[in-house]
């Protein structure tokens, strides 16, 4: 069986870097961090740990339907979601990740939008 | 740089948050710029340590500090957006004429995310372990159909399993005289329920006299004691096998419309066990001692058992049975043949009984 990005990278430690550095990205983004203010801490990086595996093919799965009830309420934007991609990048090169996977953790990202982004294509208002 | 003006400094650029309050009012005397960083509150005139440090039990900390002990709490509070966690420790210091208590905050944010994070994957791959163990009892369970737990466990191990002989397995071959005739067309679904009830049912007889199904095909079922653990009662447990499949029959027929009416041929022999197949795993055993079992049990009339004297000279002593005299048998010469009617614990010879 192929080895996940994850195993590749070398599990755990790599994600909680990872994941530790994309939260701070997030929460220091103006356009990001406003969707976040009144979640709590614990259920944020619960959220962020499992997600950030799955895209990494960890041991975590997500249906289409659990993230879109994630992130019903939030009333995310085509435009946050694309600085949301572009800060997993820029988060994913700070570790020197190869060129090929972060294409395929942005893949895997992107192709979810539809459950992630509120109302596809029109531009929501911003929570917060 | 005097002394007192380099403390100065190392307070006011201290990472560590620093107060001093009173020990009964709980009035804060003072506080480092961090502290005020962090509780902006405290520059309020008359402001309590209980009131700025939402979630300290205060009764808790007097009782601590009573007995000259720290008091130690880890608190949440909102800045610049993000959620911090502070660890706030309570000491009273005394002396030099004076008595205060002095509270000291650390920023364990990212302790706490680490640990949370922790708490997270933690959880995720106990979850996947379950399901991988779960799954892998699935698996385990298919398998055990197929083969018996010996076998499976050293096929676990090596991946492989030699084929094994044994000179005396136990063997009963079992087949549905009449079911061949019974109308299938008209509710398939209903016999197929019938025959796998009838099956589960022989499936416990074999079990509980340490015998092993081996394999159905249609409607006919084998059976063997001593494979692939021989024991000294292997002849009598086939015997005592073969008498409560017949009389279960016996007593299903009584109530149900649907008759079955078997023919059972039982022997002790040599066989050779193993694993057959390489993509399609069946445990499977071959040779004289099943040949055998099968000749007999086409001899056998309607729910009636048949034996040679191959197994009839292992267990004379504990049955009772008919001799049908000598046969010619295909491949095994001439052989005396019996019906098998009882064993000291269960009879069929008269059908009142059933």
């Amino acid at each position: 069986m192929a080895r996940s990005v994850l195993e590749r990278y070398g599990g755990f430690p790599f994600l909680s870097r990872v994941v530790m550095a994309f939260y701070d990205k997030v929460l220091d983004s103006d356009v990001l961090a406003p969707y976040f203010e009144d979640v709590d801490m614990r259920r944020l990086i619960d959220h962020q740990t499992k997600f950030v595996a799955f895209l990494m093919g960890g041991p975590a799965s997500y249906t289409n339907e659990h993230l879109a009830q994630v992130h019903a309420r939030m009333g995310i934007d085509r435009p946050a979601f694309e600085v949301m991609i572009a800060t997993m990048r820029e988060t994913l090169e700070d570790f020197e990740m190869d060129d090929g996977d972060v294409a395929s953790v942005i893949h895997e990202l992107r192709v979810r939008a539809p459950w992630i982004i509120a109302a596809p294509g029109q531009p929501a208002a911003a929570a917060g | 740089m005097d002394l007192d003006r380099f403390n100065r400094l190392l307070l006011e650029s201290a990472g560590v948050g620093l107060a001093l309050a009173d020990p009964e009012s709980l009035a804060i005397a003072f506080a480092n710029p961090r502290f005020t960083e962090w509780f902006p509150s405290c520059e309020d005139t008359g402001s309590r340590l209980d009131e700025l440090l939402v979630g300290l039990d205060v009764e808790r900390m007097r009782s601590r500090i009573a007995d000259d002990r720290p008091y130690r709490v880890e608190l949440e509070l909102k800045a610049n957006r993000r959620t911090m966690t502070v660890a706030v420790d309570v000491k009273r210091h005394q002396g030099d004429g004076s008595d205060l208590l002095v509270v000291e905050c650390q920023n364990i944010t990212k302790l706490k995310e680490l640990e949370y994070m922790v708490e997270s994957y933690s959880k995720m791959v106990e979850r996947q372990n379950r399901d991988l163990r779960k799954e892998k009892e699935r698996v385990e369970k298919l398998l055990l159909n197929i083969m018996p737990r010996t076998i499976y466990e050293e096929w676990k191990e090596f991946g492989v399993t030699a084929p094994q002989r044994f000179d005396r397995a136990a063997v009963l071959m079992l087949d549905f005289v009449s079911s061949t005739d019974m109308d299938i067309a008209a509710d398939p679904p209903a016999l197929v329920a019938e025959l796998n009830d009838i099956f589960t049912s022989f499936d416990r007889i074999v079990e509980q006299f340490g015998g092993e199904r081996l394999k159905t095909i249609g409607d006919a079922y084998m059976a063997v004691c001593g494979v692939p653990e021989p024991g000294a009662d292997d002849p009598r447990n086939i015997a005592r096998i073969a008498l409560r499949i017949v009389r279960y029959l016996h007593r299903r027929n009584a109530t149900q419309a649907n008759q079955w009416i078997c023919r059972i041929g039982i022997n002790a022999g040599p066989v050779v066990g193993s694993i057959i197949g390489v993509q399609k795993y069946v445990y499977d055993i071959f040779g004289p001692g099943v040949g055998l079992a099968a000749r007999l049990e086409a001899l056998a009339a309607p729910m009636e058992i048949t034996l040679a004297e191959d197994l009839y000279d292992l267990i004379r002593d504990d049955v009772t049975v008919h001799e049908r005299g000598e046969v010619e048998l295909k491949g095994f010469g001439t052989k005396r043949i019996y019906t098998l009617e009882g064993m000291s614990d269960l009879a069929i010879s008269s059908h009142d009984d059933w």
